[in-house]
């Protein structure tokens, strides 16, 4: 069993958010540093970052919510490929308007995981991995060959922006946040939900949830259609960031990436994918200067993280957290 | 267009394809079924290999045999220290290797680009000459390729099936606690079968660098490939891994030369995939 349950030390899920005496004030405080920052740093370089940070984000927590109900997918780049390519198509060969072609582009990442989960889902652990890494590579692959609809390796440029208005690189910051806003609002609401607490007991002990009456296979779909369509949503707002589309953003590497961000941030709770997103996105960009030996240190944060903490960075807060209460309590006593 | 020269040549090149399959793939499944490590930076042992191979045999000019059996072994003693390093926390923590090892990859990669550099290099063949079987041609340095990995795998299965080790090898594979029970020493085992897995990679990516081009980037596909074989064969089965790089090794030369390299990836996705979902353990591999 690869499922998350069985991976940490402390398999004991928590709950999803900080302290309710905190949780407010750490939102509103968050919020108000994406929203203010760009006002007082207007920076290109920062911009392009931050939006790619925001993105990234709504592919992490949607992925967050499948790895919740015990499945780790390593083709979820694939799925954001599918929007990205569906709603580059609608809007530059049929001549749709962006907005409804992001639509599209999640109908269509959507319907597909609807027609591929309910076959896949029924496989469990490190089968499920496999068969997701295989159907990522498939759809890379036909990304690639399909070349008189996909254009194939050097995929398709001139996307127009999203909106004319909309097209300097501030706005397309705030379009993005607004739009990861969503989606993590969404999951959140989800996993906070009675639905959540039950993609908890599937996690948990599959057998004694669907003999308490959960329908396990459908819930399981369901929860996979809606992360996989909202990842469709981040790759048709890539696809107009970025103004083209070629196969290589959707390839295995990329989900890994995601996986990689729930993973260091933690996986059992959504502040986890949050902060590996700002991680694994922002400090490569900030070290640019030194490619590749970053790259190697990156990679040995990596192996350092998996070796110490397997549960992540949220892992080593709430130790971190438990050792000044302790302290705190001696104090006292 | 299946006339028996044609033939004869896929038959050729699946034999070698199958060769370098079946070695990386034994090396993965060895790591994966002894100690629950999914080793995603096989590839990057691989592309090891391929360096030393070249630094060895193309640089210094030692003669063939000496210069690929002492590369994969340089390249399996200097591992060992990645093995007191990294490898040893992630023994028996099959999700955590996932990742963590994929750091490792990310590492071993970028390292050697500094090391070395990006660009390709190519490694001269082995032998130049060609025998002629009627209009059948067959490069002397394929059958020598195929010759050193059928030894390889002729000396690691007599030591799998005949020797103490091999026994207590396929013990701790079998269940590493009751092996322990038994007094199989766990940590040696483990360092003796990552030192066997580590050296067939190596070896194997000297081939494939020989045959294809030596780059730090080189080991993504024979990683996919050990991937679909293992899949093929059956998570953790050292027959399975066998069988099923002999397949893909065929299947792959097969398909290739009559339809193309687009078609034959398609079907060998195509059909481990349905293969996952209806038969998930694979074909020699036992249900759990």
């Amino acid at each position: 069993m690869v499922g998350p349950s069985s991976t940490t030390v402390e398999s004991e899920p928590r709950p999803s958010t900080t302290p309710r005496s905190y949780f407010w004030p750490i939102a509103v405080l968050i919020l108000a540093f994406l929203g203010g920052w760009p006002l007082f740093v207007p920076n290109q370089f920062l911009f392009t970052i931050g939006t790619f940070i925001v993105l990234n984000a709504i592919g992490a927590t949607s992925l967050h919510l499948i790895i919740r109900t015990g499945h780790i997918s390593l083709g979820h780049a694939a799925f954001m490929g599918v929007g990205a390519y569906c709603c580059v198509l609608a809007v530059t060969k049929f001549g749709l308007s962006p907005p409804l072609g992001l639509i599209i582009g999640m109908a269509g990442s959507g319907l597909l995981a609807l027609l591929i989960g309910p076959v896949v889902l029924r496989l469990t652990g490190k089968y499920f991995v496999l068969v997701t890494f295989l159907l990522g590579e498939v759809i890379r692959m036909v990304f690639v060959e399909w070349i008189s609809v996909t254009g194939g390796s050097n995929g398709i440029s001139g996307v127009p922006p999203l909106h004319p208005l909309l097209a300097s690189p501030m706005a397309t910051y705030y379009v993005c946040l607004a739009a990861s806003l969503f989606c993590v609002g969404l999951c959140a609401r989800i996993l906070s939900s009675e639905v959540g607490r039950t993609i908890d007991s599937v996690r948990e002990a599959e057998n004694v949830a669907e003999c308490s009456g959960v329908p396990v296979i459908r819930l399981k779909v369901s929860i996979f259609v809606i992360a996989c369509a909202l990842v469709g949503l981040q790759g048709g707002l890539l696809a107009f960031f970025l103004r083209y589309i070629d196969p290589t953003s959707f390839s295995m590497v990329e989900s890994l990436n995601l996986v990689v961000m729930n993973v260091i941030g933690g996986m059992y709770s959504l502040a986890g994918p949050l902060i590996g997103t700002i991680f694994i996105v922002a400090l490569p960009e900030l070290l640019r200067g030194y490619v590749e030996l970053q790259r190697v240190f990156f990679g040995i944060i990596l192996i350092v993280v998996m070796a110490t903490f397997p549960g992540g960075m949220v892992d080593l807060f709430t130790r971190v957290r438990k050792i000044m209460a302790s302290r705190n309590a001696g104090a006292v006593g | 267009m299946f006339s028996t020269t044609i033939l004869g040549q896929v038959f050729l090149n699946g034999l070698s394809l199958s060769a370098i399959y079946v070695l990386i793939a034994l090396g993965f499944t060895l790591l994966f079924g002894i100690m629950k490590v999914v080793n995603f930076a096989h590839g990057a042992f691989a592309m090891s290999g391929g360096y030393a191979l070249y630094y060895l045999y193309g640089v210094l000019g030692w003669p063939y045999l000496p210069a690929i059996l002492l590369s994969a072994l340089f390249v399996a003693t200097g591992a060992l220290v990645l093995e007191f390093l990294v490898f040893r926390w992630f023994y028996q923590k099959m999700f955590q290797s996932m990742i963590g090892l994929l750091g490792l990859n990310i590492a071993m990669v970028f390292a050697s680009v500094i090391l070395f550099d990006v660009y390709e290099r190519s490694i001269p063949p082995a032998l130049d000459g060609v025998l002629q079987f009627g209009e059948l041609v067959i490069p002397t340095d394929r059958l020598l390729v195929v010759a050193i990995a059928a030894v390889v795998l002729l000396v690691f299965w007599v030591f799998m099936s005949f020797s103490r080790y091999g026994l207590a090898m396929r013990a701790a594979a079998q269940d590493i606690e009751i092996a322990e029970t038994q007094g199989i020493r766990t940590r040696q085992i483990y360092r003796l079968a990552f030192f066997i897995a580590i050296f067939m990679a190596a070896l194997a990516g000297g081939i494939y660098a020989q045959i294809y081009a030596l780059s730090p980037f080189m080991g993504d596909r024979p990683l996919t490939v050990a991937f679909i074989v293992v899949i093929l064969g059956g998570m953790g089965s050292i027959p399975g891994a066998a069988l099923g790089g002999v397949i893909l090794g065929f299947g792959e030369s097969f398909l290739s030369t009559f339809y193309g390299s687009a078609a034959s990836s398609f079907v060998s996705f195509g059909v481990v995939i349905a293969l996952l979902i209806v038969r998930p353990w694979g074909l020699l591999g036992t249900p759990e």
